[in-house]
């Protein structure tokens, strides 16, 4: 096919440079990503922690287990919170990394 | 009194160095405002967790937990939740957009001067409601701990602040920061571990976790009562005056003082108004029928924290400080990390607080229980040492949340607001900068000297709430939807901040602070109502209006990732 005109290649970069209709798809595409991932952070976080003060009023038993002398209820607040919140925050910065790195190879690879 | 007096000026003069030393740094206009963004994650993270850690964190939770019990323990889970939502939703693109203040955002996203001014009124409310309470603290604390007039601490930690913000700026607070979230870190923990050895672990109290209520300990308790004040027994007990016994029923109420009340060992504690008096099981409980312990309040405190936090502007600045996006998500989770670490060990003084110091129930002191806890539990060297340690931690929580305010009011005043931002030199930027950080201080200090009646709590949470209307549905809109209006975002700014204010105001003047109906809760702590207000308003005004012209370099400048080559973006972030 070599009397065929070589068509002008522009990249996913060019297109994003120079904020075309394509460029803002691909951004949007990648905007969406992200607002999915930190609404499943939020949803992780709510139901996590959302429910504990709602677990504790429906199981009120909790107080009568003791660990290391003080009631299981109260340990609960602090106890599993804050390990929680870093985990969630890890797993959320890692795929949110990820997200960028593959948009990144998007607009590099081609 | 020596010792404790000896801390607090060694924590002081470690601060001054540090800010001093910090000057040499502060060369370039973004120096200034941004500490040339080269900071890394794990000294940001610690600048982050050391100005947020205030007051509220090392004296208040403590205090909350003896006075009310355990629900006070989700202020600090909130206090922690807001840097998830703030990793979540803000921390990359505020980072990404590069802008230098909060203003200079709202006006760079949305291309409006006046959602500008509106932002810098928002950020100087915010800010100033925080700070007036922080210097109260000091004042407060340093009168507690070394005798001195209520001024004195105000003055120390005004000056102090003061100068090492103006001659620092952003990167000599940040070194000053990060040390001081280790001071903080080592002056909580360190005698929390040291009082729980020397007292071979929780003492076996009914009063802490069981039925029973607190009682005067096996040598007597003597209170010290500076002004007349009601108390009320939680259960029948005698107690003596000037040599005479009296006898008090079970829920009897009783106006005492000025002078000295001596409870026999094993008699039981009154507590003063505001305190409920109650048994050790109640007191554990960490949902309550009523009061701040009741569900409504809890879900309302924690919307106020997990969202007032990213709305907060002298921790948002912080996130400018960061090299890029990933970075900045970095950061943040090493300040979970940080935070995780603090919060376990304030509960301790509050549980200890109600078995060995029920004193300060009687002259409801216990927000003081982290400065005098170890004195009075561990008689002699060892109690005094301690005490110096958690002094110097509190003066520490004052000085590091006291300098991030001042930096974001005044990076705000001389970036935002004093004759336009472009062309100013470095050197007319630098001496406006000094000249705004040495006046925003005065004006705060000398509220606080004015206004010591006023209720550190109520201030405190104007701003979180305030924060929370405002900026976060700023942030998170702006952030992800394209389609919010310059006009949207005034609406939902103006809706959300008046209805807080209002709401707090209201609850001021009703005295829902009692926290006995339903609307009490909403009205101490309107944030469930405000913010989704903010945000409905937001949504429902730009809608009304106009659609924007092209956001789309916008979305580039906040959503691209870093290294595409791109060099319109490179230049925006720098």
């Amino acid at each position: 096919m070599s009397w065929r005109a070589p068509a002008v290649r522009r990249t996913p970069r060019d297109e994003l440079a120079e904020e075309t209709a394509h460029g803002q798809l691909y951004l949007a595409q990648l905007r969406r990503a992200q607002l999915e991932l930190s609404l499943l952070g939020l949803v992780a976080f709510g139901g996590l922690i959302g429910s504990l003060p709602l677990l504790l009023v429906l199981i009120p038993g909790l107080e009568h287990i003791r660990v290391l002398g003080i009631p299981l209820s109260a340990l609960l607040v602090v106890g599993p919170s804050f390990p929680m919140f870093v985990a969630i925050g890890a797993i959320y910065r890692r795929r949110a990394d990820a997200l960028d790195e593959s948009f990144r190879d998007l607009i590099r690879d081609e | 009194m020596i010792i404790p007096i000896a801390a607090v000026a060694a924590v002081t003069l470690g601060t001054v160095g540090i800010g001093v030393w910090g000057v040499r740094f502060a060369r370039s206009t973004s120096d200034l405002y941004v500490a040339s963004r080269a900071m890394s994650p794990w000294w940001n993270a610690a600048a982050v967790s050391g100005e947020y850690l205030s007051a509220a964190s090392f004296l208040g939770i403590a205090g909350l937990e003896m006075q009310i019990g355990v629900p006070a323990l989700w202020q600090a889970v909130g206090f922690a939740a807001g840097y998830l939502a703030l990793l979540l939703f803000v921390a990359a693109p505020l980072r990404r957009f590069g802008s230098y203040t909060l203003p200079d955002f709202a006006e760079g996203r949305l291309a409006s001067r006046r959602l500008r001014y509106l932002a810098v009124a928002a950020v100087l409310g915010i800010d100033t409601f925080y700070l007036i309470p922080q210097l109260k603290g000091a004042g407060i604390a340093f009168s507690e701990v070394a005798g001195a007039p209520y001024a004195a601490g105000i003055v120390v930690v005004a000056v102090v602040v003061a100068l090492y913000v103006a001659l620092g700026g952003m990167r000599g607070v940040t070194y000053v920061q990060a040390f001081q979230f280790w001071v903080k870190t080592v002056a909580i923990s360190i005698p929390a571990i040291a009082l729980l050895i020397y007292l071979g672990g929780l003492p076996d109290q009914s009063a802490l976790f069981a039925g029973g209520v607190p009682r005067a300990p096996a040598h007597g308790l003597v209170v010290s009562l500076d002004h007349r004040q009601t108390v009320q027994w939680p259960a029948a007990g005698t107690f003596e005056v000037g040599g005479r016994t009296f006898q008090a029923t079970a829920g009897e109420k009783l106006a005492l003082g000025p002078g000295r009340v001596s409870l026999a060992p094993g008699a039981v504690v009154p507590v003063a108004a505001g305190t409920p008096a109650q048994t050790g099981r109640d007191w554990a409980r960490p949902v309550q029928s009523r009061g701040e312990g009741a569900p409504l309040f809890i879900y309302s405190l924690l919307l106020a924290t997990f969202l007032g936090t990213m709305g907060l502007p002298h921790i948002l600045i912080r996130f400018y400080t960061n090299p890029d996006g990933p970075a900045a998500r970095a950061t943040t989770v090493r300040v979970l990390a940080l935070l995780a670490l603090f919060y376990v060990f304030p509960p301790v003084y509050g549980a200890l607080g109600r078995a060995l110091a029920p004193g300060l129930y009687m002259s409801g002191q216990t927000d003081t229980v982290v400065l005098q806890l170890p004195r009075l539990v561990w008689p002699g060297f060892g109690g005094q040492l301690l005490g110096a340690m958690t002094a110097a931690g509190a003066f520490a929580a004052f000085m590091s949340t006291s300098s991030g305010l001042l930096m974001s009011i005044a990076g705000t005043i001389s970036y935002d607001a004093w004759g336009g931002r472009g062309g100013a030199s470095l050197r007319l930027r630098r001496r406006r900068f000094r000249i705004v950080a040495t006046v925003g201080m005065a004006l705060p200090a000398v509220v606080a000297l004015a206004v010591r009646s006023v209720d550190i709590s109520i201030l405190v949470g104007w701003a979180f709430a305030l924060a929370a209307s405002t900026f976060c549905p700023l942030f998170v809109l702006g952030i992800w939807w394209p389609r919010l209006t310059a006009s949207g975002a005034a609406i939902g700014m103006v809706a959300g901040g008046l209805v807080a204010i209002g709401a707090i105001t209201a609850g001021v003047v009703v005295g829902a602070q009692a926290l006995t109906g339903p609307v009490d809760s909403i009205l101490t702590q309107p944030a469930i109502v405000s913010v989704p207000l903010g945000f409905v308003a937001m949504v429902v005004g730009s809608l009304a209006t106009t659609a924007p012209a092209d956001v789309s370099p916008q979305m580039l400048a906040l959503h691209a990732p870093e290294g595409l080559g791109l060099e319109v973006l490179d230049r925006a972030r720098a």
